[in-house]
């Protein structure tokens, strides 16, 4: 009478580690599905990476300069193709606000104390998804990306269009668009000589390489 | 059937342990990824104590970025304000007059020509900042300036000859104490401050000045030097008035008891008492460029 019930037991022992190996693996797939299909990109702080702001004003044309952009971009999948899928992308870029260089040391003063404040608010930062890629010339990529743009400690959802193109085993993007000072609560200086525009235009261009093999 | 029983409950607790185990991948999609992390801190502020290179008359430890130029127009009307509406409160002039010109050879020094009409001093210095500290409680700074001044138009002495050069050096430093006034003292040694006496002398000095900032854009100043009495420079110099500054500009407007503009000029003193009707209207107007 005993000896079935052992022999049952062992089946069902074999059976069930069977089923856990089962679903583990299937677990495994999923998530090792996942990660084949999306590849994660890092900025690449050792390229000659460039965020530009452009004030015109009147009377003066004021540009600020910094070369320091970080942040990552998660494809869903290995590279970027047109009509490359976007569910699960991710776009995520930070600009060190303190780093920003208008060629005058007291205008740069001005400009982190008094207007953008970086020491409460020290990056703006784009946090979004990919909405579209579409070859826009040959070999280049018009990539779509809509998220919330971070600046002055204040969010306004924005679209940004990046031209995208492949460099060494990664991507060169250059993304360029308008933002209005006052949608982020940064008061136009009002004193004579203060020659700042309400529009300032920001030039984004990065470049990206693969995230290193975890 | 006992079997199946088993079975399922095995196959939901696989279920189970692999949805534990790999939850996080799953929702890393929708958060951030593991592997990003930001590779340095964001760069630091940098130390301020002083906004300007210069006070009213006395140098900060302020300097200039590397490849800046400053140039500079400043006047100190002659007439008190005392002489009244026929005089324009001193502004009908005669006035002294300076111009300069500096330029930053390093983010930590600069050189300054400048030239004011009051005997024609002509005057070369370096400045250069030693030292801050402070950044996260109180800021301070320190810094030397050293210069040599040519007089053009210096007096005949009894033998016909003249004496045209003078020499200085200054050490300012600065501290911001809480978050708008700043205070420096600036002890200065000045080689030949009378230009008419039969044998140069040495002279010394302390300045003291001070710059509350009222807002971004204005600040209201004062200073005081504290010099050897001697003929023709009896009084200490004191200067106080208000500054605008922009992203490129200093404007200061100041009353002050001293006519000279030039630092081996005014360290040596003034001939004027600090008594209101002594006063005097001046101005510095210096504008930032990178050429």
């Amino acid at each position: 009478m005993t000896q079935p019930n052992v022999s049952r037991r062992v089946v069902s022992v074999r059976s069930g580690t069977g089923i856990r190996v089962f679903s583990l693996a299937c677990g495994l797939l999923v998530s090792m599905s996942m990660d084949a299909t999306s590849q994660e990109f890092h900025v690449d702080r050792d390229a000659e990476n460039s965020v530009r702001f452009i004030s015109q004003a009147p009377v003066e044309e004021v540009v600020g300069h910094t070369d320091r952009i970080d942040g990552y971009v998660l494809l869903n999948g290995e590279r970027l193709e047109e009509g490359s899928p976007t569910e699960g992308t991710q776009l995520y870029l930070e600009v060190d606000l303190a780093s920003l260089d208008t060629g005058l040391g007291l205008r740069n003063r001005h400009m982190r104390n008094n207007y953008l404040e970086v020491e409460e608010f020290p990056y703006a930062t784009f946090d979004a998804t990919i909405q579209g890629v579409e070859v826009a010339t040959a070999g280049v990529f018009g990539v779509t990306a809509r998220g919330l743009l971070s600046i002055h400690g204040v969010e306004h959802q924005r679209d940004v269009l990046c031209d995208v193109s492949a460099r060494q085993d990664g991507y060169r993007a250059r993304c360029t668009f308008t933002v209005l000072l006052s949608d982020f609560d940064i008061e136009i200086p009002k004193l004579m000589f203060l020659k700042l525009a309400e529009d300032i235009l920001l030039e984004l261009d990065f470049a990206v390489r693969p995230a290193p093999d975890r | 059937m006992m079997l199946k029983v088993k079975e399922i409950l095995m196959l939901r607790r696989g279920l189970l342990i692999t949805a534990v185990l790999f939850a996080p991948l799953g929702a890393q999609g929708q958060d951030r990824p593991v592997q990003w992390q930001r590779t340095s801190d964001a760069t630091e502020i940098p130390i301020t104590v002083f906004h300007s290179p210069q006070s009213a008359n006395l140098p900060t430890a302020e300097t200039m970025l590397k490849g800046e130029w400053q140039f500079e127009i400043s006047h100190r009307f002659i007439p008190p304000f005392k002489n009244g509406p026929d005089a324009l409160w001193g502004l009908d002039g005669p006035i002294n007059n300076r111009l300069g010109i500096a330029y930053a050879v390093h983010d930590r020094g600069m050189v300054t020509l400048q030239r004011t009409n009051l005997n024609d001093n002509l005057d070369l210095n370096a400045k250069v900042r030693l030292f801050e500290a402070g950044r996260k409680s109180t800021p301070v700074m320190v810094a030397v300036v050293g210069g040599v001044a040519w007089n053009g138009d210096a007096p005949s002495l009894l033998d016909g000859s003249t004496r045209p050069w003078q020499y200085y050096g200054q050490l300012t430093a600065n501290v911001m104490l809480g978050e708008r006034f700043a205070l420096g003292v600036v002890p200065s040694f000045l080689r030949n401050p009378l230009l008419n006496t039969a044998q140069a002398q040495n002279t010394y000095s302390v300045g003291i000045m001070g710059q509350l900032y009222l807002s971004p854009h204005v600040s209201v100043l004062g200073e005081w030097n504290i010099s050897e009495e001697r003929v023709g420079q009896e009084y200490d110099a004191g200067t106080f008035g208000i500054e605008l500054e922009t992203g490129g500009h200093f404007f200061k407007i100041m009353a002050s008891n001293s006519v000279r503009l030039n630092p081996a000029q005014f360290m040596a003193g003034t001939p004027f008492s600090f008594d209101p009707g002594e006063w005097r209207l001046s101005f510095n107007i210096t504008r930032l460029l990178q050429l």
